[in-house]
């Protein structure tokens, strides 16, 4: 086993010797970077694989920069596995199965740590914002709006809608939510229930799943039903579902942008100096998709990240790949 | 085999007299040496499968055993045996919620299964002409040739709103007797045509005797043909629930996705193998007791399953007729 780490260590520095010198194929000199500060890009000049996995909420973010990667001339793979954040960093940090780890939450220290364990330091890349919608049924006719603390009933001890608010019907609560280890999960613990998972876990009438779908296609049908993930999923499902107003403050841009919408959270992508220098094709995905992301988040269904955000992740993509265009 | 072997020692090649001397143990030296090679490298390569098969079985018990081990010295046995809410994330392990669910499923599978499958069995084995069977038997073939995943989508997207129209608002989105039917549709072939053959093999002098006594071809089939294929049948129902024990992708599909204690097949409940299906291909950290968990819980289906067919093998033993 030790004997195994330090051969591939070796193979790692002498790899990295190798390929210090090599300027980056891809780089042109033309460049659709809107703040200037980025170099232009050419996908159909590197190849290979790219390996991400992480938040089912940047996931289809992620589709979508893949997909125009790929038709802008890339010829590899990039495998993109929705498997909720925390999945996605044990793969990153622990494993390291994966060059790229998207994440709907930021990483914690026990997980840097981690990943410096096994020789990965990563780089935080902010790509965009999601409002994590609440989301009930078209045919729920009797909610619009919920404050924190009545959303905290619905999502535990309340076995019917009318114990959180006796106008409600008195029928029970079906509660459609991420899978444990997702980061959409961990941001609604936080805040909503102060970081504690029991109360949430303990509700009746509760169904997890990383598989976003899984959950629209459990609410849309059911006027007693109530969930939550990223806003994507609900600007995609918008004919048969309703996103709630959290504390009277609808989800948006305006919302979003000014900071009133209380479920907003970053997005983020995260990778490692060393393997965005020994894989070219990572580093060129990444650079690809801070160009480009503000072109096509909206469609997706999320918002811009904040511009201080947005030129913090390209100067973290330029330190990183310093020397190498 | 003993009467056939004595038949053609009398009037047999030197060939045949070769394999009839191996088998009553008369060893003839010269004989032996003259095997051919090949012979040898067969009887070696089948001997390695079967090798291959049983070292299969215990690596995967021994897996299963040593993350089993590591959980359960977290875990008490008692309270993964006895207490009724399955939550890894804040440590609790009781295992009957998804042991009710996969009894759940597994039984509204049988009860869709069995009738189906005997009925059609009988019919095919006593009734249908030769033209009929050789139309129906490949229709079941088809049936059986089905993935699963197909059977899954189904059952959430054809017998859930289905279920929802006959019994109204009662019947949530996922829910366990939908898997439970689809699963059931998956085992009518398996049923069939099992029964099928434990039917035709009931000897033919037995159902003239009855003919002969005066007895119809409905008294003949349930009063004859079926007491004498009762060892096979059994056999078949036990088989046949240890596959529905065992299925996953329907009920990672219709079921539910979450761990629920509830004896309403109308309800989402998540089963064994639903639940391993939905951990293990999402949120599973490395080495967490979330992740032994899972083993813990396969070790458990596998014990039961096993069971099974041990209690299959035993009962079918004890009802064994013996004809010659």
């Amino acid at each position: 086993m030790k004997k195994r780490t330090i051969l591939v260590l070796f193979s790692i520095i002498a790899l990295t010797l190798l390929f210090a010198q090599a300027k980056f194929a891809f780089i042109t000199a033309k460049s659709d970077d809107k703040d200037k500060m980025l170099p232009g890009i050419d996908p159909s000049k590197v190849t290979g694989t790219i390996v991400t996995a992480g938040s089912s909420t940047v996931y289809p973010l992620s589709e979508a920069i893949a997909s125009m990667f790929k038709k802008d001339g890339f010829t590899g793979l990039i495998t993109i596995d929705s498997i909720g954040s925390g999945a996605g960093f044990d793969r990153f940090c622990k494993t390291g199965e994966t060059d790229i780890s998207n994440a709907s939450v930021q990483i914690k220290q026990s997980q840097i740590d981690a990943a410096r364990a096994i020789g990965r330091n990563p780089i935080e890349f902010r790509v965009g914002t999601d409002a994590l919608a609440v989301v009930v049924s078209k045919k729920n006719t009797f909610i619009a709006n919920a404050t924190v603390q009545e959303l905290a009933k619905i999502f535990s001890t309340a076995e019917k809608w009318s114990d959180v608010n006796p106008k409600w019907p008195a029928q029970p609560i079906k509660r459609f939510i991420p899978g444990t280890d997702s980061g959409t999960f961990s941001y609604f613990v936080e805040h909503v229930f102060n970081k504690k998972a029991d109360p949430l876990l303990a509700a009746k009438n509760l169904q997890l799943s990383e598989d976003d779908n899984v959950l629209v296609r459990g609410i849309e049908n059911d006027p007693y039903a109530i969930g939550f993930f990223g806003f994507a999923y609900y600007t995609e499902n918008q004919k048969s579902l309703k996103a709630l107003s959290i504390e009277g403050v609808a989800p948006g841009q305006t919302t979003v942008d000014n900071g009133t919408y209380p479920l907003a959270r970053p997005l983020f992508l995260y990778s490692d100096v060393k393997i965005m220098n020994e894989k070219p094709q990572v580093a060129a995905f990444i650079l690809y998709y801070l160009t480009y992301v503000n072109d096509v988040i909206k469609k997706v269904g999320y918002f811009p990240a904040p511009a201080s955000a947005l030129k913090q992740a390209k100067q973290n993509w330029l330190d990183a790949v310093k020397g190498r265009y | 085999m003993s009467t056939e072997s004595t038949a053609s020692k009398q009037c047999s090649s030197l060939l045949l007299r070769k394999y009839t001397m191996k088998q009553t143990n008369a060893v003839d030296p010269e004989l032996c040496k003259r095997i051919h090679p090949v012979n040898r490298t067969i009887e070696t390569i089948l001997a390695a499968t079967g090798i291959i098969t049983i070292g299969v079985t215990i690596a995967i018990v021994f897996i299963l055993g040593e993350e089993s081990i590591n959980f359960f010295k977290h875990v008490s046995l008692s309270q993964f045996l006895t207490t009724f809410e399955w939550q890894p994330h804040i440590e609790k392990f009781g295992i009957w919620p998804l042991l009710n669910a996969t009894i759940t499923t597994s039984m509204s599978g049988m009860l869709v299964a069995l009738p189906i499958g005997f009925f059609s069995a009988v019919f095919l084995a006593e009734y249908a002409s030769n033209a009929i069977k050789r139309k129906i038997k490949p229709v079941l073939e088809i049936l059986a040739g089905i993935p699963t995943v197909v059977f899954g989508y189904f059952a959430l997207n054809f017998i859930t709103p289905f279920l929802q129209l006959v019994f109204g608002k009662a019947v949530s989105v996922y829910n366990t007797a939908s898997a439970g039917i689809a699963i059931g549709i998956l085992l009518v072939p398996l049923v069939a045509s099992l029964i099928e053959e434990a039917l035709s093999a009931v000897p033919r002098h037995l159902r003239e005797a009855a003919y002969a006594v005066g007895a119809t071809k409905l008294e003949v089939t349930l009063g004859i043909v079926v007491p004498s294929a009762l060892s096979g049948i059994i056999a078949t129902i036990l088989l046949a629930l240890s596959r529905a024990f065992g299925e996953t992708m329907i009920v990672a599909i219709a079921a539910g996705a979450g761990p629920a204690f509830t004896l309403n097949p109308f309800k989402s409940a998540e089963t064994m193998t639903g639940h391993m299906a939905r951990i293990a291909g999402g949120d599973l950290p490395y080495d967490s007791i979330d992740y032994q968990s899972l083993f813990a819980i396969a070790l458990f289906l596998f014990f039961i399953t096993f069971f099974l067919n041990l209690l299959g093998r035993s009962i079918s033993k004890r009802y064994m007729e013996h004809y010659e």
